[in-house]
């Protein structure tokens, strides 16, 4: 009999596979594709204290196998959400995973208070490319992080996982602070900052000037930063960046990830999740294996460095 | 909402870069409606990554087929110029708000240049509305819109054919005669048409456009100024057919 199930952090989670947030908005669009209650999670769109109307457009540009996007964290704000958006999710079974930014240490805080009752668990973004304050301000120093993470453990008796910025020069610092801090689990990679010029206008394309990739091009240093952090850490991560097949999600659970999520492959394919999800489940009955745990690989033979 | 993998029954060119693309469907037919799109995967490969909205042009509901126009201008629609019949396509829809059918009230339809697409089969449910249509240079489908139109007013930028101009010159003249407006096509003919009817206070409905991702209203890039200074409209699923009093335009399109 095989087991999906996996624990991120003390969230027990029937499947590994999860959707991450600000490609899966708050469920309702996905829901007419199929039920939600197959998924092993949904990290919800990224939600602020304030509403925020979110960045001028154009928001998204093409690259080669991914986007670059500028949304800028739109969205109906903590209370819009929990009045508007939860009572919908709520009404099933999947467990809901909060993800929230903020532009001081206190306004993380107050969201997580404010959530910590009404949802599975909650996740720090503070790796948002997209916005001038807070978001990656956060992410890339390990004092902050560290800060922010403390502050917000202690307020909440649900797990609390990190959402890490590919963006700094070593990922296992950062996954090690996140630790430290009393991080539950880390998920990785948030979007990595790139950049597109308009070349008629001779200007940036986007209003922000700089965007974030994800998608399929994102892959390889994804998976890179997993395996890193994975060497270092001891709580459960959650892998994600560019997976759109269950071969990808058996990469990145080979490279340490205890669950993984997908983003930008359901802008392309809405079904992509229970497609990943059937694939790795086939992949373990090939492969004889019951848990999600029996995928491995030898960590021994590292040429990595 | 559905997900079907539609055959290619034909796959013409009509004026450059102008393609006319039919597909067979059993069930997005059932549900498509003028001023819906579909949205539809390039390639079944990475690059190109996303899926093109392209607006329905026509539904033939007793052959099955759907009538897609569309304009090669990038990666994702020169793949589509290259399909041959009996090729598939993995195609999501019927997708957003379409147009109101207001049959009672005299109306006028406006398209310009690939805007005319989603407006086919808008006036075959209309009751023969006056069609004004303008083209750079080469012309191209107006022979279908005549064949549903009251009076009929072409314009190309070049004058090659129909009167030299823009068409909604003689909308403008006309206007008073109307109790509704459809418009699709540039940006800067839709801000036109939206101030032309606010002014004279006559409906109006514009077909907007913008870059998309999901198409279902998930990922919130394809967002459009609206008349509410908090919040953006989604083309996706607010519109892309929404009342010129929900929208704004951003002055950049003013030029």
């Amino acid at each position: 009999m095989i087991d999906m199930s996996v624990d991120i952090g003390g969230l027990r989670l029937k499947n590994p596979v999860l959707v991450s947030s600000g490609t899966f908005g708050f469920g309702r669009e996905y829901s007419k594709f199929y039920d939600l209650n197959s998924l092993g999670g949904i990290a919800v769109k990224g939600i602020t204290l304030k509403p925020r109307k979110g960045n001028k457009p154009p928001r998204i540009a093409e690259t080669a196998a991914g986007i670059l996007n500028s949304v800028g964290l739109e969205n109906p704000g903590l209370y819009g959400f929990m009045e508007k958006e939860l009572p919908f999710l709520k009404r099933y079974k999947v467990p809901i995973i909060a993800n929230i930014s903020g532009n001081t240490v206190e306004e993380y805080s107050i969201m997580a208070q404010e959530l910590y009752n009404s949802v599975d668990a909650i996740e720090l973004n503070v790796s948002c490319p997209n916005v001038r304050e807070g978001g990656i301000a956060f992410g890339t120093k390990p004092e902050l992080i560290y800060q922010v993470t403390n502050a917000v453990k202690k307020r909440i008796g649900i797990p609390l996982i990190v959402k890490l910025s590919p963006n700094v020069t070593d990922i296992s610092e950062m996954a090690l602070v996140a630790e430290g801090a009393g991080a539950d689990c880390i998920s990785l990679i948030n979007t990595m900052i790139g950049m597109k010029i308009d070349i008629e206008n001779k200007r940036p394309y986007f209003d922000n000037v700089v965007a974030g990739l994800s998608g399929p091009a994102v892959k390889p240093v994804a998976l890179r930063m997993v395996w890193q952090a994975a060497e270092k850490v001891n709580i459960p991560i959650i892998g994600m960046g560019g997976i759109s097949t269950w071969r990808d999600a058996i990469e990145f659970i080979m490279a340490g990830a205890a669950a993984i999520s997908i983003g930008t492959a359901n802008f392309y394919n809405p079904y992509a999740p229970i497609e990943v999800l059937d694939g790795i489940r086939n992949y373990m009955e090939y492969s004889g294996l019951n848990r999600i745990e029996e995928i491995k690989i030898n960590r021994g033979v590292k040429n990595y460095e | 909402m559905e997900r079907e993998i539609c055959s290619i029954v034909s796959n013409d060119r009509v004026a450059k870069d102008i393609y006319k693309l039919v597909i067979s469907s059993k069930s997005i037919i059932k549900e498509a409606s003028a001023g819906q799109f579909l949205h539809i995967k390039p390639s079944l490969n990475y690059d190109p990554l996303l899926r093109r909205p392209i607006s329905i042009c026509k539904a033939d509901l007793a052959k099955g087929h759907i009538v897609l126009l569309y304009r090669v201008c990038g990666k994702g629609t020169r793949l589509f110029g290259e399909l041959r019949e009996g090729d598939c396509l993995d195609i999501m829809g019927p997708l957003g708000k379409g147009f109101p059918i207001l049959k009672d009230k005299k109306a006028a339809v406006i398209g310009g240049g690939i805007g005319i697409a989603p407006l086919l089969e808008l006036c075959q449910n209309l009751n023969s509305p006056d069609i004004y249509m303008g083209f750079r240079d080469e012309v191209y489908f107006v022979d279908e819109f005549i064949k549903h139109s009251d009076a009929f007013f072409l314009y190309t930028e070049d004058g090659s054919r129909g009167s030299k101009g823009y068409p909604i010159e003689a909308l403008a003249r006309n206007i008073s005669s109307y109790e509704v407006v459809y418009a699709c096509g540039p940006k800067m003919m839709l801000s036109k048409v939206k101030e032309l009817c606010e002014t004279n206070s006559v409906e109006c409905y514009l077909s907007m456009e913008e870059r998309m991702g999901c198409g279902v209203g998930a990922c919130l890039v394809c967002a459009c100024e609206s008349s509410e200074e908090s919040y953006y409209k989604k083309v996706c699923v607010d519109g892309p057919v929404f009342n010129s009093r929900e929208v704004k335009f951003d002055d950049r399109y003013e030029r």
